[in-house]
């Protein structure tokens, strides 16, 4: 009798405990990146210090911004995100390509964006250089940005 | 007053210092050889949204923005 209610004892502190460490890697699971809130508000803010009228009026209507590469003349749409995120586009604005690079460590969007488009105003073929580029989904070239 | 940015996981760090005092420019020149050494990128800007990278330290920049090395993502 004792021995069973040891080992009912022991299932429930077992029990307990699993539920703690689920709990707990929840918890670290979900825990905000180093660079959300103040670091992402900082980092946005840098870019649309940085960024033209047409480009910050841009941005701040639909999220994205265009540049033009410095070296091939070509126009590029920088969207909001860490990857992926910069869309190569025809004359007719319909995105052909997809390109991806950006600064090294953990930065925030902002900050990346910024180095997205300084490096392809300032210095387009290095930047394309270390890139990986990707062709476009015919589904997503929707046309003209904004 | 003049400012270093250097982008980093706080957003960024900034460092003033005054273009006349050459105490100040001379740390400011170490600091742009340290970072540009370290593979950072260096920009600066030229009028509105227009920027221009630079190689070596500009004392009469009013803004320098340091980026770390562009990687593939």
């Amino acid at each position: 009798m004792s021995g069973a209610l040891f080992t009912s004892l022991l299932v429930l502190v077992l029990c307990v405990l699993i539920l703690g460490l689920a709990h707990a890697w929840g918890r670290y699971l979900a825990r905000p990146p180093p660079w959300s809130g103040k670091a992402e508000q900082k980092a946005l803010d840098l870019l649309k210090q940085w960024l033209s009228s047409v480009q910050l009026a841009q941005y701040e209507r639909t999220g994205h911004f265009e540049v033009t590469g410095c070296h091939s003349g070509k126009r590029y749409c920088i969207r909001r995100g860490r990857q992926m995120n910069i869309y190569e586009l025809d004359q007719n604005g319909v995105q052909i390509a997809v390109w991806c690079f950006g600064p090294e460590g953990c930065l925030a969007v902002g900050d990346i964006m910024l180095a997205q488009k300084i490096a392809l105003e300032t210095d387009e073929h290095a930047a394309l250089a270390v890139a990986n580029r990707c062709l476009a989904r015919p589904q997503v070239s929707t046309g003209r940005f904004a | 007053m003049a400012r270093q940015i250097v982008m980093d996981t706080t957003g960024d760090t900034r460092h003033e210092f005054d273009p006349a005092d050459p105490a100040a420019v001379a740390e400011a020149e170490r600091r742009f050889k340290e970072l540009t050494g370290a593979g950072f990128t260096a920009a600066v800007r030229r009028g509105e949204g227009r920027s221009e990278l630079i190689r070596s330290f500009d004392s009469a920049a009013e803004e320098t923005l340091f980026f770390p090395r562009l990687k593939a993502g």
